[in-house]
């Protein structure tokens, strides 16, 4: 009885806080709807390069005929690394063309995967990892001083135009946490000087020296290795007398 | 409970479906049907063939499944999750819409776990459901109302209500057709499935993932297929609903009337939905032979059409020469007098494309009563040669249903995308899934399937007779076991037309004397109208043009409204008497005005493109002053004192049934014949020709209005011009 | 005896009192008032009340009743027809009286019903 009570009171309380009408809340960055844009649309031609072609052409190679399909996540990806790292529709049209698919195929793969950038982005896409490891070293002073640096907002694009920040899921670097991906590197065990000095740099345009910032080599341990401290033994280590050859 | 019965899915899955070699006795050697494999639903055995699913077993037995997104005709999707059943055994419940029988499989579709199962199912749907019953179209026939009631849990578990709240989506504009409110969507994928496979449009697809999914296209574009009004029926929900026919009535308050649909030549089976004498909307009823239980686009929407443009009350012709609404003695006394004075050799009779079978007798009797014997139907077909006395010169003699069968299909000068969208389904499903190809000889459409374009010259057809075509097609019609040829009727009109048909029967004969089975039928040709088939098994003569040239001096349209007939193809002092339901183009060059019934104003009898009967019944009152057109004849007669013998509609069937039985045969179809016989008096026929096959339905946008009812109607207006706008469009 | 009989009889033909005309000519005049006014409500009648018949029904039809009073001669009696026809058409045109009302006039089971093909197909019965 005192149970119900109580939920009933809690409905109550609850039912108040929600007794304006509002908008539903977005729960995505992105929108899975296309609009035309000047920037991104239909009749912008695109065209692979003379180099991206024959990587094309080495791409759907790799797959046998009539499962040519296959190659459109490589291709899409090419597509947008060429275009500047984002995805437009006249490069999902032009893969579409490349596979002999329908469009719609390509667009559902295209908004399907999050690294498929469908909207304008800077040159530097700037993606920090705020999950639970990360967040507990310290993610939300990183994302803070990356705000205050470049100006961009998280999800949004820098007012000069060059960088491009958001908050990603957990990109697998989480012994050397806090860090942090621009573009294809990784820039891990950061501070929030370092995370300035990075972003200082790009905006020089010159690139920093990815991996971590605290001088050891990719995810050794900090105090020094803890394990394969000897030299490797040999075959024949731990074997019984009797199995010795 | 479930929107489409049982027998449904029991008749989908029958053996004479499973094989339908068995069940349509072809002379194929059939390979013997595997052993069934015995499955207990519920305890009860069933025997089953290897390969069918768990949920059509269920249904053998008489145990439905629920679900949202398994459809019979469409592939297995296996995402709704709503048919889970319990299996003994194994571990989870399993998906018994995809998942195919093993030897001794012990299914509970009533246990605890499925019904936990079911529940927790319908929990989760409704979770981003909005609360849009009293709003929604679909309520009262919608298959998540129904299964909520049925298999769902009482009480929501939701609290996220009060912070979050439920998702909502985007509307998406796809047309003038189909309203959509995306918040509906249940992501069951059906709408996607049959745009890709059934109406080869593959613009639907689910963009995003998660909560965040949409279903849509994605882009800005118009869902532009003939047959796009079907997903309406197929979407369990109301997120896809009919535009025209939104907020205007619940399924408990109308009254559904069976009919049948006049404006292609199929005849594909239709559900008229009634309330206060006014058509609401057309549904489409199953049936295996002709359409399945899809409907095109123009039969189902035309329907605004009945109530727009009709003729109510009778018309004659004043002192300043409009017409004036008169009464029906003077309309009828006027028109009697009109066809007494007139000589018999200069009274003629037109036949339109809607016109029914009990019409056309009763209007060639009474001519034939007053000495005339110039009967013609609008549309044109050779009559040198057999002409159309051999009945399978100029019917679908390989049946609608049969096409699914071809292994090659050869399509002379005839679209048949827009000119019978049902019959293209059928070619689209054996391409799909049987590996049948398709050759197109005429101008190059889209007919949402790829074929090969042989080219649009009349000769192609006289090589491929005679034999002497080097084209690759020419081989694979002489390897193939069950080819089709279907010539458009539209075709023969040209003056070269007697020669084509003659090319096309000597090709059609030549195939099918090589051919191992012997019931299979080569020859098809695809007519345009609803009236066409009726009216050349009545006795008509194909064509007005010879008629037209001997100039009449009284002319009796009944319904005829593609403007064949024109005053200035007529002498001056011609009186012209119009018999119809539209005032489209007969009724504005007329001088009497008889306003008739339209299809589903009057039980009448249609035969279709393949020589099938069947009838339309009575689903409301013909409007104002009209009255079924066999009895404004009769009346005539009577008052011209050349009575003709039939009062009640039965008896104008008797005389139906006297001209030929297979008119009054309701459903069947007859075996024809006299295919060599045809083709031997043809051969005197077979002349070179040089001409180039076109037709007149090119593009989606000369689909919608193509007979009174639909160019009288405002939907097919905003569908021509939506079509044009997205023609514009980048996409 | 003769004279006070004589006399009876010129007292007994004395003035009644008058309903509302004292002659025939008025009593005529209102009888034809009312045609009018009947004749001149039939549009409205076949309208409001949408009966199956046509204006030139409803004529001949007050034509036939107003023919059955023909040989009246009472002026006190023709005055009561009178008044009791403008009843009747105060009743249609305030429409207290309904559509059954008004076919009543045409007295359906004494009429005899369409038949024949012709009859029936100019009715529009089934």
């Amino acid at each position: 009885m005192l149970s119900s009570l109580r939920t009933g009171v809690k409905g109550l309380w609850r039912a108040s806080s929600r007794a304006l009408q509002t908008s539903s809340t977005l729960q995505h960055d992105s929108l899975f709807v296309h609009r035309d844009t000047p920037e991104d649309n239909p009749n912008i031609p695109f065209e692979f390069t003379e180099q991206n072609q024959k990587r094309v052409d080495a791409l759907l190679a790799i797959y046998p005929e009539g499962h040519k399909r296959a190659a459109m996540i490589p291709l899409l990806d090419l597509a947008q690394r060429q275009n500047n790292g984002w995805l437009p529709i006249s490069a999902m049209h032009k893969v579409a063309e490349i596979l002999n698919l329908p469009r719609m195929r390509v667009y559902e793969v295209a908004t399907f995967y999050t690294m498929f950038i469908r909207r304008p982005i800077g040159k530097y896409h700037v993606q920090v990892c705020t999950t639970t490891p990360c967040w507990l070293r310290g993610s939300d002073a990183v994302l803070n001083a990356i705000k205050e640096a470049t100006g961009c907002e998280v999800g949004g694009n820098s007012p000069c135009g060059k960088f491009s920040l958001s908050e990603v899921e957990c990109l697998g670097a989480c012994v050397n946490a806090p860090m942090l991906q621009v573009n294809d590197d990784y820039y891990e065990d950061l501070t929030v000087e370092d995370t300035k000095e990075i972003i200082e740099k790009l905006k020089k345009d010159e690139k920093p020296l990815p991996g971590p910032r605290s001088g050891r080599f990719a995810s050794e341990p900090l105090g020094g290795l803890t394990s394969l401290t000897e030299e490797p033994t040999g075959p024949g280590f731990g074997v019984q007398d009797g199995l010795k050859a | 409970m479930l929107r489409q019965p049982l027998s449904r899915a029991l008749a989908l899955s029958s053996p004479a479906r499973v094989a339908p070699l068995a069940a349509r006795r072809y002379a194929d050697a059939v390979p013997a049907q595997p052993e069934k494999v015995e499955v207990f639903i519920d305890d009860q055995p069933v025997h089953v063939l290897p390969g069918t699913t768990v949920l059509q077993a269920a249904a053998q037995v008489g145990v439905e499944i629920p679900r949202f997104c398994y459809h019979e005709r469409l592939a297995v999707a296996g995402n709704c999750r709503m048919c889970l059943v319990e299996v003994e055994k194994s571990p989870k419940p399993v998906a018994a819409c995809a998942m195919p029988v093993m030897k001794g499989m012990r299914v509970k579709t009533n246990s605890d776990l499925t019904r936990k199962a079911r529940e927790g199912v319908m929990e989760f749907l409704l979770v981003n459901h909005p609360l849009d019953c009293p709003i929604c179209d679909q309520g009262g026939e919608c298959d998540l109302q129904d299964q909520s009631m049925a298999f769902g849990s009482d009480r929501s578990r939701f609290t996220d209500i009060h912070f979050s709240g439920k998702r909502a989506v985007e509307d998406k504009d796809v047309g003038p057709l189909i309203k959509t409110i995306m918040t509906r969507c249940i992501h069951c994928t059906r709408c996607i499935r049959f745009a890709s496979e059934v109406a080869g449009v593959d613009d639907f697809g689910t963009t995003g993932r998660g909560t965040e999914m949409q279903v849509g296209t994605y882009v800005e574009k118009m869902f532009l297929s003939e047959l796009s009004g079907n997903i309406i029926d197929l979407c369990p929900v109301g997120a896809l609903t009919s535009k025209p026919y939104s907020f205007a009535a619940r399924p408990w308050e109308t009254r559904r009337i069976d009919s049948v649909d006049v404006l292609d030549p199929l005849g594909s089976n239709i559900v008229v939905a009634t309330r206060t004498n006014e058509v609401l909307r057309i549904l489409p009823r199953t049936n295996e032979e002709i359409n399945e239980e899809w409907l095109s686009d123009k039969s189902r929407f035309a329907c605004d059409g009945l109530k727009r443009q009709r003729l109510v009350t009778p018309m004659l012709k004043d002192s300043r020469g409009n017409l004036a609404p008169v009464e029906w003695e003077d309309a009828v006394v006027a028109a009697a007098r009109a066809l007494r004075d007139c000589p018999p050799d200069k009274l003629l009779a037109v036949a339109g494309g809607l016109a029914d079978a009990e019409a056309l007798v009763a209007l060639k009797d009474l001519l034939n009563r007053l000495g005339s014997e110039h009967v013609c139907t609008e549309h044109y077909f050779p009559t040198q040669g057999a002409g159309t006395d051999l009945r399978s010169s100029y019917l679908l003699n390989t049946k609608i249903a049969n096409v699914e069968d071809a292994d090659f299909v050869l399509l002379i000068g005839t679209n048949t995308r827009f000119e019978a969208p049902l019959l293209n389904a059928r070619i689209r499903k054996a391409f799909i899934h049987k590996e049948t190809d398709v050759a197109l000889v005429g101008p190059k459409v889209d007919l949402t399937y790829e074929y090969t374009h042989v080219g649009d010259s009349a000769s192609i057809v006289k090589d491929f007779a005679s034999g002497t075509s080097s084209h690759e097609v020419m081989k694979r019609l002489q390897q193939a076991k069950r080819p089709v040829v279907i010539l458009g009727a539209d075709q023969l009109k040209s003056e070269e037309g007697p020669a084509l048909l003659a090319y096309t029967q000597e090709l059609a004969h030549k195939l099918q004397e090589n051919l191992q089975d012997k019931e299979w039928k080569v020859l098809n040709v695809l007519q345009r109208t609803a009236s066409q088939v009726a009216a050349l098994d009545i006795g008509y003569q194909p064509g007005v043009g010879q008629a037209l040239a001997a100039g009449p001096k009284v002319v009796y349209l009944l319904g005829a409204d593609s403007g064949v007939v024109t005053r200035e193809s007529l002498p001056e002092d011609v009186t012209i008497i119009y018999q119809g339901h539209h005032g489209d183009v007969g009724a504005s060059i007329a001088d009497i005005v008889l306003p008739g019934a339209a299809y589903t104003e009057k039980r009448a009898t249609y035969v279709n493109a393949e020589g099938r009967a069947q009838q339309t019944l009575v689903a409301v009152s013909p409007p104002g002053k009209a009255r079924e057109d066999w009895k404004i004849i009769r009346a005539l007669s009577e008052v011209l004192g050349a009575g003709l013998p039939y009062d009640t509609l039965d008896e104008v069937r008797d005389r139906l049934s006297q001209v030929s039985p297979a008119l009054v045969a309701y459903g069947d179809v007859q075996p024809n014949n006299y295919f060599a016989q045809a083709r031997a008096l043809a051969q005197s026929l077979q002349k070179p020709v040089s001409g180039k096959l076109d037709v007149q339905l090119k593009q989606l946008e000369d689909f919608f209005m193509t007979d009174a009812i639909s160019r009288a109607s405002p939907t097919m207006a905003k569908c021509v011009q939506a079509v044009l706008k997205q023609k514009n469009s980048p996409y | 005896m003769a004279g006070t009989g004589r006399e009876t009889v010129r007292a007994a033909i004395r003035q009644v009192r008058p309903i509302m005309s004292t002659d025939f000519w008025e009593a005529r005049r209102r009888a034809l008032g009312l045609y009018k006014a009947f004749y001149r409500y039939i549009p409205y009648i076949v309208k409001y009340f949408d009966i199956p018949k046509t204006e030139n029904d409803c004529r001949w039809k007050i034509r036939e009743y107003f023919y059955k009073n023909a040989c009246v001669t009472d002026i006190r009696v023709i005055d009561l027809l009178v008044l009791k026809g403008y009843m009747e058409l105060k009743e249609i045109t305030h429409s207290w009286s309904q559509k059954g009302h008004i076919m009543a006039y045409w007295q359906p089971t004494v009429e005899r019903k369409p038949c024949d093909f012709i009859c029936k197909f100019l009715t529009g019965v089934d």
